[in-house]
This record gives structure tokens, sequence and C-alpha cells, in this order.
């Protein structure tokens, strides 16, 4: 059985279109033990800023229906150990790596993806300008498309390696802001980041995380993040990356269907960290079965 | 020394973590809110003592979304958990019957670290927290270990689940707040007693403790300077094994330690208690 599971997504060429999301994926060495982190089309790894970050106080995140919420505040490792212990790691084990940065300035993410361009093994870049939970930065990127692509451009002339925008849900007018960043010279648009949202204990009255809101993600973000999608993806010529709730390879196919040339699997790699394999083999399965390419399912929604 | 199986969190050290399919084999009720939870596994988990599984049945669907983190009270082909009923994931828990699937993310987390094998240690239990002492006693009856004292709290006499296989396996003090059972009022108090008492002999000794938050602050404070002691320490989690960041404890030395991979098993000392976990 060959089944092609090639994408392509803007000059990049992935070995299949599952990924995992930016923060709920570590650097992919945690996988060790359970499977070959390798198969996958690739893996974003926790967003990287230029300092190591500690993140929020606890209580950092909270369950709720079909969901959860989070506000972990970016706590990572810093670039410059990540490229010293992690990459090298990634790379004999031939990881496809993504790296997600995120820093509070235009300048800041420039220098992030000028330190990354010098490293061999990193696939491409995907900005995070849309994470909810940080004081600055952040979402101020993403929900404001001079903003985005201010940032976009300033990455774009900083590296040569493919760059990914990682869009905020939060946007008024998302494609304005896709838009922006592909004029601005994005590869490609990740979409979507979690929604802020809130969950109160009612025996103390207070709020269930101490960042007092968290991103929403999760199955209950799924419908949104596929109408997100669909639209997103006849707004701009570049690739969408869909993410949003994909659990299981029906998910994957949903968002594919929608207009994604990829997926990334996120908070169902808590539940089971073995999700992503098992998106990868049911796409492979029902393509197979089909006689279908994966490429073939992007963007052909039925009417 | 003891037959304790260590297993550190650097890769490639001890047992590999695993999502195990399992059976629930049976489940068995202590009064309303506490139950024994046993699974069948067609293979053996290596657990040591202190270790947790995050567990989750294949019934809950979407919702519960998250497995939930799980003390272990024994490995093998016959893992099981204590738990309390405290929310959604628990309350389905409880009303679970013999043959629902579930899933095993385990062995998790540090170990409780080999107890002083000559002398005598302390163990400190408050609720559902005897599980990963009962577990630690159990092991050190196994080395053939002098017996451990256990000091078992809670808030009534219902609260004091598997107190009976604790009492065969150590020296077993009670108390609860409201006195119906053994002295009245906090375990914390009976650990001063029991410092007291042991007395010189506490410097090579050691003091394992789990339970709400705010014993286990108590019990290191008492111990602080006096006797060694290591907490298992219990917070919210979303994966149980390093990735999702939602487990931080406060670090005495500034920054956070991440209870499901740098615990749950920890020494006392390294916690900044006035943070709260």
């Amino acid at each position: 059985m060959s089944v092609d599971l090639t994408v392509q997504v803007g000059g990049l060429t992935l070995r299949n279109p599952v990924l995992t999301a930016s923060g709920t994926f570590g650097y992919a060495l945690e996988y060790d033990d359970f499977f070959d982190v390798a198969q996958l089309g690739g893996i974003c790894t926790k967003g990287l800023s230029l300092l190591p970050r500690a993140g929020n106080k606890p209580d950092r995140i909270a369950e709720t229906a079909a969901g959860m919420l989070n506000a972990i505040g970016l706590a990572n490792v810093g670039v410059e150990a990540f490229c010293t212990d992690k990459l090298p790691r990634l790379r004999a084990r031939g990881v496809t790596v993504i790296a997600n940065i995120f820093a509070t300035t235009v300048e800041d993410f420039a220098a992030l993806a000028t330190r990354l361009d010098r490293e061999e093994g990193v696939a491409a870049l995907e900005l995070n300008v849309s994470c909810p939970n940080v004081d600055k930065g952040g979402i101020q990127f993403g929900v404001d498309a001079a903003a985005a692509g201010r940032v976009t451009a300033a990455v774009r002339a900083a590296t040569k390696l493919p760059v990914w925008v990682k869009m905020s849900p939060e946007a008024g007018d998302l494609a304005a802001v896709g838009r922006a960043c592909e004029d601005a010279g994005a590869d490609a648009l990740t979409a979507i980041n979690t929604i802020r949202g809130l969950s109160i204990d009612v025996r103390t009255w207070k709020p269930r995380i101490a960042n007092r809101t968290g991103g929403l993600s999760g199955p209950a973000l799924k419908p949104i993040a596929l109408r997100m999608v669909w639209e997103l993806s006849r707004a701009v010529k570049i690739p969408v990356i869909g993410i949003g709730g994909v659990t299981t390879a029906e998910d994957a196919i949903e968002f594919m269907l929608a207009g994604a040339t990829a997926v990334q699997v996120g908070t169902a790699s808590f539940v089971d960290p073995t999700a992503a394999k098992k998106v990868l083999d049911g796409l492979a399965a029902y393509c197979a079965e089909r006689g279908i390419a994966a490429r073939d399912l992007i963007g052909k929604l039925a009417s | 020394m003891s037959e304790l199986a260590v297993r550190g969190v650097d890769e490639g050290l001890g047992a590999r973590r695993a999502l195990h399919r399992v059976e629930l084999y049976r489940r068995d009720s202590i009064g309303s809110a506490y139950h024994v939870l046993t699974f069948e596994s067609e293979t053996a988990i290596e657990v040591g003592a202190g270790q947790f599984a995050m567990v989750r049945s294949e019934a809950w669907g979407a919702a519960p979304l998250l497995p939930r983190p799980m003390s272990l009270l024994t490995g093998g082909h016959r893992p099981s958990i204590l738990i309390k009923v405290v929310g959604e994931g628990t309350r389905r828990m409880a009303v679970s019957s013999s043959g629902e699937p579930y899933l095993l993310l385990a062995p998790l987390g540090r170990t409780w670290a080999p107890p002083p094998s000559e002398q005598r240690c302390v163990l400190v239990a408050g609720g559902v927290g005897v599980a990963p002492l009962l577990f630690l006693a159990r092991e050190m009856a196994k080395a053939g270990m002098p017996k451990p004292l256990v000091l078992y709290g809670g808030r009534t006499a219902a609260d004091l689940p598997l107190s009976a296989e604790l009492g065969a396996v150590s020296e077993l003090r009670i108390a609860t707040e409201d006195g119906s059972r053994g002295t009245k009022g906090r375990v914390t108090e009976l650990l001063k007693g029991a410092l007291d008492e042991l007395g010189v002999h506490m410097q090579e000794g050691k003091v394992y403790t789990c339970g709400p938050h705010g014993m286990m602050a108590a019990v290191a404070a008492m111990c602080a300077g006096r006797v060694r002691c290591e907490v298992s320490l219990e917070t919210p989690m979303g994966c149980g094994y390093g990735v999702c960041l939602g487990c931080p404890v406060a670090r005495a030395s500034g920054g956070f330690l991440y209870a499901c991979t740098e615990g749950p098993c920890v020494d006392a000392s390294v916690i900044d208690w006035g943070h709260g976990a």
C-alpha cells in the first residue's frame, strides 16, 4: 500500500500533513517512550523567546466542557538553550522542526529569526503573534493587520527560512490580518490559536486560573476553528495550516476539506501522547481506502 | 538497602512510560466518597512507590477531557488507585463497573527516595494522600525494613480510607479533627509528639508525607532543620508527562518545578511553601 501523503507548504515539502501544535508537545524529545516523532509531518516547538521564561504562577490550567483553559505564560528554555540542548538531538532523530518564536517587539522577533537562521535542522519558523496569556506582545500583534504585517516583514528580512504566522481568532477581520501577513512575505498561516475564556470556582468565587483568563483549546474549539480555516483559506493564496481541537483522523480530514494544507494536533496530545500518530495512521488508512493522495483533500468542501 | 525501584526522570532511566489499555477489574467502595479501583492490565506495569498514572475511561468521550493524575497503590498486572470523589472525573470513576475500558499512562514521575534502611521512618498521611505512603510502607515491609510509624489524619473517621491495610504494615496512630477516631486534632500534632519521642534517632531518620497542601506545609515546617522530609506534591495536571507545563510548584530557590516530571516526590526543602502549590 503506497499512499502519497506529502503536502507542499510554500517551498517546504512535508512528508505528511500531520504536525503537532506549539505548547502541546514540549520540544518533542519527551516522546521517546511513546513513538518516533520523525514520522510526523513536523513538530512545532514550545514558543521560544530570546531569554528563558519561567511562566505564570499556578494554577495555569482548568478543564472546561470538552476543552480546557490554559495560561502558561510562554514558559520556555530560551532560544540559546534550544539551539544547544534540544535541536542537535532533534536533528539526530530526523525530526522536521518548526521553531515557534515569541517576542514583545518587532526587533526581538527579527533577532530570534536571525539566530535560528544560522542553525541546521530548522525547517520553518512559526511566529506566535497570538498568545493571549502574556502582558506584552503576543495577541496585540495578531489582532492588528498592520502590526502583524510589520512583524512578518521584519522576520522575512532576517531569514531565508519559510515563515508561518499563527493567527489569533480574536482578530476582528482575520482575512485582513492574513492578507497583511501574506503581502509581507509569509509562506503560510496557522489558524487558529486559542480563544480567551474564563472559568470560575463557585466555592471561592475566584477565577480557576491565576491569570484570570486563559486560552480555550480542545474539541470545544473545533467548529469555530474549522469555520475560520475555511474563510481564511479562501481569502489568501498561501497555505493555511489548520488547528483547533484536532483529536482524530476525521477531524484532520475535515480541516483539509475546509481548506487546510496540513493540520496541527494540540490538546489531544495531553489526553493521549500518541494522538498525533493515531491521526496520521487514520489519515493514511482513509486515503488508501479511497485511493487518493492526502493533498487531494485540500479545500474540497462540497457545496 | 531497600528493594525500592527508584526511577529518575532522565531519558532512558527506569521503566518506560506507556499508554496501557486496561479494564476495570473491580471497584471497592470505602464509605460514600472513597473507592479503590483495581484494573487488569495485560502487560505488567513496573511501578515504584510514589509514582502515578494519568487515568481516563474510554467511555468519557470528549468530556471530561483530560485524564486524572492518580497515585498508584500497586502496579503489575493489577494496578490500582484510591480515589476520592471531588469532581466530574472522580464522580464518573466512582460509578464505573467491572469491564469498563480505561487508559492508564504509567509509570509517571519520580518515586520516593529510598528510606534509610536501619532507621525508623515516619509517614504522615492526610486523606487520599495515604496512597503513595501505603505503597511505600508495603515496600518497606517486603524489604524487611523496620516498621515505619504512620501518622494518619482525616476530618472524621470516614476520611481514613485503607487504615486497616496501613495498620498491617506499620505502627499506626490516628487523628481526626472531630475526634470520631484516634486523637482529636490534627495529624501535625501527632507528628510533634512523635518527633519529640523519637528524638535523636530522627537525625538519621526520615519523614515522608502526602496530603492536603496546608498539612504538608506544616509538616515541612516542623521537620525543617531537624529531620529530612520528603513530600509528594499534588497539583492539577494536564498531561502528566512534562509537556503542558500546567503543574508548576514554586521552588524555594525561585522559579518553578513541574510536579509531573520533577516530582511528585521531592525533598520538602526544595519547595517554597509560602506561595502555595
